[in-house]
């Protein structure tokens, strides 16, 4: 009896602010944002932008200065001058609404038990609901790719928009890959005794990859059969990596552990594989570059991994590859709740390395859409692509002046509130009597 | 069976000499001898500064009775000639557990099941890591194997102690011989030992490092009360053995070089000068060390090269872990150079057989041989005050000693008896014939071969056959006068001819067997001197005459090496500076100045820095000869960054076994060795308040240190600075999240909490009062009442109480803000601080009423329960009601972009940039009451300054200098300088462990070692096995 009590107080206490707001209606009218520096995301940025938009579509962006366009009857002239326009951010290899409280276990669908699930599928658990949301789309983060994690094959992701009814409607690009956690060649144990991590080789790898290799092997043999009977689910959802339908995406990170990974999901033909996190992918870049294989890396707000190291290698790392030539894409690697601070990973890669900020910014825009394979929908702003963008008042990158103003997923108008601001009003008020 | 009844029966004991065993019966026919032994012509190291040549040894009942050139012989002693030999006093090592019970971890303890009291039953002390009754003497069995260790290489009396607890009882000096205990044991109470390390234990109290100092310091203080007139209220048995023993000399045993800092600080309160069992890095920290004025005990036990072969794996391996590798043997000659004394032990070798060769290792590395006897031999026995017993051969003293075949610290020296008390031990084959030299060798009808023996030693004779000119492999062995052999004498033929024979002066006869049975005869006649025989054979022949000093040549091996190979740098990190940062008079010209004061952000300002303070704030300021200018144009110059709440370089962060830990400090673990000292340098962090963790109601004191990377823990600590100690409240205390076993220590819920800081405060203001009446008593009354008991956690509350010390209280949830507000309120005094305080701007007015700051995340929520109501926008509310609000870091990445938390105030709510600035400037100082010299750009104030790129507030930001109290600690010029120098040390370090490996030297695989970042979570031993927050 005792124990049906608490999660029925717990539930009170989080629905005691209201709610979310509800999801944006679709858009019915054309948008016309004025006068605003765009960052298109592919590198190119136009002062004095017109960005022209319809039905959930980009329809036009040109430099205002040197193009006049007529705007159609009842276009809604929104007034961006000295703000500045982004597409988008995207926010891969995230737990956003798959867990809302670390420590509630309930509230926490990101790992299922077993070791090879490549049949769970990460957008059941997006709870569109998730009040982490809002804080983060406010903060310019419009798409996020809801990864699953555990085990050896974790499951697939989905690539989901901060707005949506539900899973159904928020889903952008459904199964858009499947996750690997890659046997490390060394393995962290903790000393109790003098309190250190300590890095070993890891004895039972051999084994692990063995037993990956079999079950790729199986996969790749089902794949070719028509109407396998009976039917795997395992190796059924397993399909779309031999065709280049779903990316393979290896979370590694060691340079050993980079190189072995990528010849190895080569020789199992897998057409499309993604490094995730890849701290030591420096060491290796000109193999990634010569492979072609992408790098999602994981949190730069991070330190050293070695006592050794530069202190500021790992600020560095996007620069470092992008220089070398290998399509880089940012994520927030660090807890979910934190990804608000999405961009601010690309405004450190380029304090630290890239020059140009518009090609920090391609990091968390069109090279993650790029990777992911939605860059024919999102990830930048050009004629065509989804209305999925957002008006900052100032640089997005520095938190000095990311200060979101508008934001459109898909043209839909979305309302910028949150539990974070509904809060601070409460308040405010009770203050200002 | 057989082989063991006949040892057997060569193992019983005559007993020699008067000192029979006249308490115990004899089974059999009395067998007592007279004990009485004379050594001849020997060269005899009286100890290590006197050598007598051709002198004699008289021995009497296992006493040294005479000894010198002109000692006369007794009728009925046993004389050896020992022309051509050595004799040394044995060896005495300090550090052994030899003949103590086996240390045994009970199962127990843990998250699950905490034990909150000893296991130990009995009139005892309440923790079980603190039991000083323990007595090895009352421990010991005497153990001929064990024995038998250390007598081979040359020891003849150890000083062992039951190695478990913090305060683990007595040691007590045994002899290595294998006798009855009663004839083993020399001095039962000789020692007290302490350590850091709790042991078997399984006592919640303490798991942390700070927690085993304050164990220590309390059980001190306890002793003294029990002598003072506790007795009088209660038995303890533990804190009676620490007075009746008060005055042995105490062995410390610690890891490392700032366990040695730590452990005489102990000492220091307690007037006690310990001798502290090194780990064997000291040369790290050599100035402090000496300044201890300890006495150490030192390890010879080396790390082993690394394999680094392949480079990636290599890089696991850092420069500090291979410069040790490279260093560890100078060790002792780096103490002997800066003249601390110390002894060395054989403690902590992987395998004592290696004790000779590190030991010869560490005098190529500069230690003289006379230094390295004195270690091994008078001091140890000083330090136990067993000096007239062991340690030198001097009438009177045990006959403990040894004989060689020369040299004792030559590479070919052989030991070949160990004698205990009169007892001869053989340890080494003594040859009783050179058998080098070349042989003729005819077998049979064969025609004669060549035998060749050489080698340096005649114990390490070296073979070579010829037959002909066809060079054999012969396997030759000589065993007193039997020489055997075994060979193939056809190479193409296969088959092994084995001979075997005996020598007569320089005729060896004998006969043997062919590979095909058949039996032949062969002899073997000595033709002349091997050609590279050295002409001596024992080696001993002109040397030492005067002390032991000349044979190695100090520091030889140091000539051959580069600058870097012997210099330390500090702290002992790969980033380590070779010269600690000295203040500098500087001239920082044309900046953006952030002032912090009234005159806000001044444009195109020169600020000058003399004497670590700034001097002068204004416009075209003249530079003092000699200054170092720094051109600010485009650049932003500020305060260093003031962290109020880190858990960086620090050993441990929580002592959370109890409820209230109050009398920890965080001041006994701070780690000058962090790395992320200076890679917050690298974020313009300067200045950082080390919290203990927030495991319960009442945590630790706080240490505020300054980050001069280089400098010695005790360097770090801001001088003067107001006293802290962290509070904390809601889940972590409550246990809430360690899982449903963790349900057992009080409080377990919010009311809990209130009720632990009412019954602490009352106890304290009780403790107080009774201490306050005490001391008002006269002299004559004093002297007739009995002080009341010192209790160091009940002094750290009792200073809140009398406003001494200051709360910083970790705190998420408003109702429990305000129940510590209202706590502290109805005892008359302020919270100082709330820390995290992510709920503050629900209350933002009470705390401000009351006095309160907050110090915040900037946007930290959704970890747990307790912080799902938290917003970015707390640190601007609680601001708009007049709170001092600080933003620190909790975090050692964090910690590094402390400037652009801060500018979150100003994107959530609209702060402007000025007053988020002080939010992690003056703000933090204000709030540890150090911003009447810290956290402004005023003059007079210390010098602690970063000059950035950018506004210290944009995320594009970073330092180009980091200076603290005007010395340069961090300069982004500077920094590639220090990288190229730190890979080039690096390099030559894997050169040379390269050539280790391939010389044949056993190597260790690289495993990467990497101190744990500090959350205030962290829990250790109870959370550690998890990374989580």
């Amino acid at each position: 009896m005792k124990r049906l009590l608490i999660p029925i107080f717990s539930l009170v206490t989080l629905v005691g602010y209201g709610q979310n707001p509800a999801p944006a209606k679709p858009q019915d009218h054309v948008i016309a944002l004025m006068g605003g520096t765009a960052h298109l995301g592919n590198g190119q940025v136009i002062q004095n932008a017109i960005v022209l938009f319809d039905k959930g579509v980009i329809t036009n962006v040109v430099d205002g200065t040197l193009v006049k366009l007529n705007l159609a009857n009842g276009t809604e002239v929104i007034d961006v001058s000295g703000k500045h326009i982004y597409p988008g951010l995207i926010s891969p290899a995230s737990t956003v609404g798959l867990e809302e409280i670390e420590a509630v276990r309930s509230t926490v669908d990101k790992q299922e038990v077993g070791v090879l699930n490549p049949n769970v599928r990460a957008l059941i658990a997006y709870n569109t609901d998730s009040e982490i949301i809002p804080t983060i789309r406010n903060n310019g983060v419009l798409l996020t790719q809801a990864m699953p994690q555990g085990g050896a094959i974790s499951g697939s992701s989905s690539v989901m928009m901060t707005d949506g009814w539900n899973w159904e409607d928020a889903v952008l690009k459904k199964d858009d890959g499947l996750w690997l956690n890659w046997p490390g060649y060394y393995a962290s144990d903790f000393d109790l005794e003098n309190f250190t991590r300590v890095v070993k080789k890891n004895d039972k790898r051999d084994e692990a990859i063995s037993a990956l290799r079999a079950t790729f092997g199986d996969a790749k043999a089902y794949a070719a059969v028509a109407n396998p009977s009976p039917m795997n689910l395992r190796l059924e959802s397993m399909k779309g990596l031999f065709t280049g339908a779903q990316n393979l995406y290896v979370r590694a990170d060691y340079a050993k552990d980079i190189v072995e990974a990528v010849q190895w999901a080569k020789a199992m033909s897998v057409a499309k594989v993604v490094i995730v996190g890849g701290e030591e992918s420096h060491r290796v870049a000109s193999f990634l570059k010569e492979n072609n294989v992408p790098v999602i890396l994981g949190a730069l707000h991070r330190l050293p991994n070695r006592e050794d190291e530069a202190v500021d290698l790992p600020y560095r790392l996007p620069g470092i590859l992008q220089k070398a030539g290998v399509l880089v894409g940012l994520s927030y690697a660090d807890e979910w709740w934190r990804t608000r601070n999405l961009a601010f990973q690309a405004g450190t890669a380029a304090g630290f390395g890239i020059t140009d900020r518009e090609e920090a910014l391609k990091m968390i825009t069109a090279n993650n859409a790029k990777i992911m394979g939605i860059d024919g929908m999102v990830g930048t702003l050009e004629k065509g692509k989804h209305a999925t963008l957002f008006v900052s008042a100032g640089d997005a990158l520095d938190m000095k002046t990311n200060v979101v103003e508008h934001v459109f997923i898909q043209g839909r108008k979305v309302n910028l509130d949150d539990r974070h601001k509904r809060l601070y009003r409460m308040y405010k008020e009770k203050f200002t009597k | 069976m057989r082989k063991h009844v006949l040892s057997g029966l060569f193992a019983i004991a005559f007993a020699s000499g008067a000192f029979a065993q006249t308490t115990f019966p004899q089974n059999g026919v009395h067998d007592q001898r007279m004990g009485l032994y004379a050594f001849t012509n020997a060269t005899i190291v009286v100890d290590p500064k006197t050598t007598l040549q051709n002198a004699t040894l008289l021995v009497r009942d296992g006493r040294i009775e005479a000894i010198g050139s002109d000692v006369k012989l007794p009728t009925g002693v046993v004389a050896t000639d020992l022309k051509g030999k050595r004799i040394y006093p044995a060896l005495v090592e300090l550090d052994s557990d030899y003949g103590m019970p086996e240390v045994k971890r009970q199962p127990g303890g843990g998250r699950g099941n905490p034990q909150l009291e000893s296991n130990k039953k009995g009139a005892y002390y309440w923790n079980q890591a603190v039991q000083p009754e323990n007595d090895a003497s009352l421990l010991f069995t005497a153990s001929s194997t064990k024995a038998d260790e250390l007598r081979k290489l040359g020891y003849g009396a150890a000083l062992t102690h039951p190695h478990d607890g913090i305060i683990r009882g007595t040691g007590t000096l045994v002899t290595l011989a294998d006798d009855r205990e009663n004839m083993v044991v020399l001095k039962p109470n000789a020692t007290m030992h302490y350590s850091f390390n709790r042991g078997t234990s399984n006592q919640t109290y303490p798991n942390s490092m700070m927690g085993a100092v304050a164990l220590i310091r309390q059980a001190l203080y306890d002793a003294d009360w029990y002598k003072r007139g506790g007795s009088n209220q209660q038995e303890n048995l533990s804190l009676a053995a620490l007075n009746r023993n008060q005055n042995l000399p105490v062995i410390f045993d610690v890891t490392d070089k700032l366990g040695v800092l730590r452990a005489d600080k102990i000492g220091d309160e307690f007037s006690k000068q310990y001798i502290i069992r090194s780990g064997g890095d000291d040369y790290q920290r050599i100035d402090e060390i000496k300044a201890t004025g300890a006495t150490l005990i030192v390890p010879v036990n080396f790390p082993q090269p690394y394999d680094v072969e392949d480079p990636w794996d290599a890089d696991n391996v850092s420069v500090a872990e291979l410069k040790h590798w490279e260093m560890a043997p100078m060790n002792a000659g780096k103490l002997a150079a800066a003249n601390i004394p110390f002894a060395i032990t054989t403690a902590g070798l992987r395998n004592k057989t290696e004790f000779w060769a590190n030991l010869r290792k560490a005098i190529e590395n500069g230690l003289t041989e006379e230094q390295a006897l004195a270690a091994l031999t008078t001091v140890p026995a000083r330090l136990i005050n067993a000096g007239d017993l062991v340690g030198t051969l001097k009438k009177g003293s045990l006959a403990n000693f040894i004989i060689t075949s020369g040299n004792l610290f030559s590479p070919d020296n052989v030991i070949y008896e160990n004698w205990i008390r009169g007892k001869q031990y053989i340890v080494g084959q003594q040859v009783v014939q050179d058998p080098r030299g070349v042989w003729n060798l005819t077998v049979g009808s064969q025609p004669p071969m060549k035998l060749t023996i050489n080698g340096k030693s005649a114990e390490k004779p070296e073979f070579q056959l010829m037959a002909d000119t066809t060079k054999l492999s012969p396997k030759v062995a000589v065993n007193g006068d039997f020489v055997t052999i075994q060979v193939q004498m056809d190479k193409k033929k296969p088959g092994t001819t084995r001979l075997t024979g005996y020598r007569t002066g320089n005729t060896i006869k004998g006969d043997g067997e062919t590979p095909d049975g058949k039996t032949v005869s062969w002899t073997a006649t000595r033709t002349g001197d091997a050609p590279d025989t050295p002409a001596s054979t024992t080696g001993t022949s002109g040397t030492a005459t005067a002390g032991m000093s000349g044979t190695t040549a100090r520091g030889q091996l140091a000539t051959t090496l580069p600058a870097s190979a012997t210099a330390v740098v500090y702290p002992f990190v790969g980033m380590g500076n070779a010269k600690k940062p000295q203040a500098e008079t500087m001239l920082i010209r044309n900046a953006t100045v952030w002032t912090n004061e009234k005159d806000g952000i001044l444009q195109n300002a020169d600020v000058l820095v003399t004497n670590g303070k700034i001097a002068q704030v204004g416009k075209g300021l003249t530079a003092p000869a000699g200054a170092r200018i720094i051109d600010g144009t485009g650049k932003h110059l500020t305060n260093g960054i003031i962290d109020e709440h880190s858990h960086i370089a620090l050993l441990s962060v929580n002592e959370g076994s109890q409820s209230s830990t109050a009398e920890v400090r965080m001041a006994d673990v701070v780690n000058s060795e962090d790395v992320n000292i200076y890679r917050q340098l690298a974020g313009g962090v300067t200045t950082s308040q080390l919290l203990h963790g927030s495991a319960n109601a009442i945590g630790g004191q706080s240490a505020i240190v300054k980050l001069k990377w280089g400098e010695a823990p005790d360097a770090m600590l801001i001088k003067g600075a107001d006293g802290f100690i962290k509070f904390a409240l809601g889940e972590n205390v409550k246990q809430s999240n360690w899982g449903d076993a963790a349900r057992v220590r009080f409080p377990q819920t919010r009311m809990g909490v209130e009720q632990v800081y009412m019954d602490h405060f009352m106890r304290a203001k009780e403790y107080a009062k009774g201490w306050d009446t005490y001391n008002k008593l006269s002299a004559k009354d004093k002297a007739k009442a009995t002080a009341p008991r010192r209790d160091i956690e009940l002094d750290a509350l009792a200073e809140i109480l009398a406003k001494k010390r200051f709360i910083t209280c970790h705190s998420y949830v408003q109702s429990e803000i305000n129940m510590l507000m209202k706590v502290a309120d109805s005892l008359g005094f302020k919270v100082n601080t709330f820390t995290h305080i992510l709920e503050g701007y629900k209350l933002a007015d009470k705390m401000a009423k009351h006095g309160a700051g907050g110090s915040s995340f900037a946007d930290w929520w959704a970890y747990k329960m307790e912080v799902h109501d938290a917003i970015p926008y707390n640190a601007a509310l609680m601001k708009s009601q007049g709170v001092t609000v600080s933003i620190n870091s909790d975090d050692a990445e964090m910690a590094r972009r402390l400037n652009q938390e801060a500018a979150k105030a100003v994107e959530y709510g609209g702060v402007n940039e000025e007053d988020a600035w002080k939010m992690v400037t003056l703000n933090p100082a204000k709030l540890l009451h150090l911003d009447s010299h810290m956290g402004s750009v005023k003059v007079g104030k210390d010098a602690d300054l970063v000059v950035w790129n950018a506004n210290p507030l944009s995320i594009y930001a970073r330092p180009d200098y980091t200076i603290i109290d005007g010395a340069v600690y961090f300069s982004l010029k500077d920094e590639d300088a220090r990288r190229e120098a730190m890979q080039a040390e690096r390099a030559r370090l894997i050169q040379k462990n390269l050539a280790a490996k391939a010389s044949g030297a056993p190597t260790v695989r690289p495993t990467f070692r990497r101190t744990r970042m500090w959350h205030c979570e962290d829990i250790e031993g109870v959370m550690a096995e998890g990374e989580e927050k």
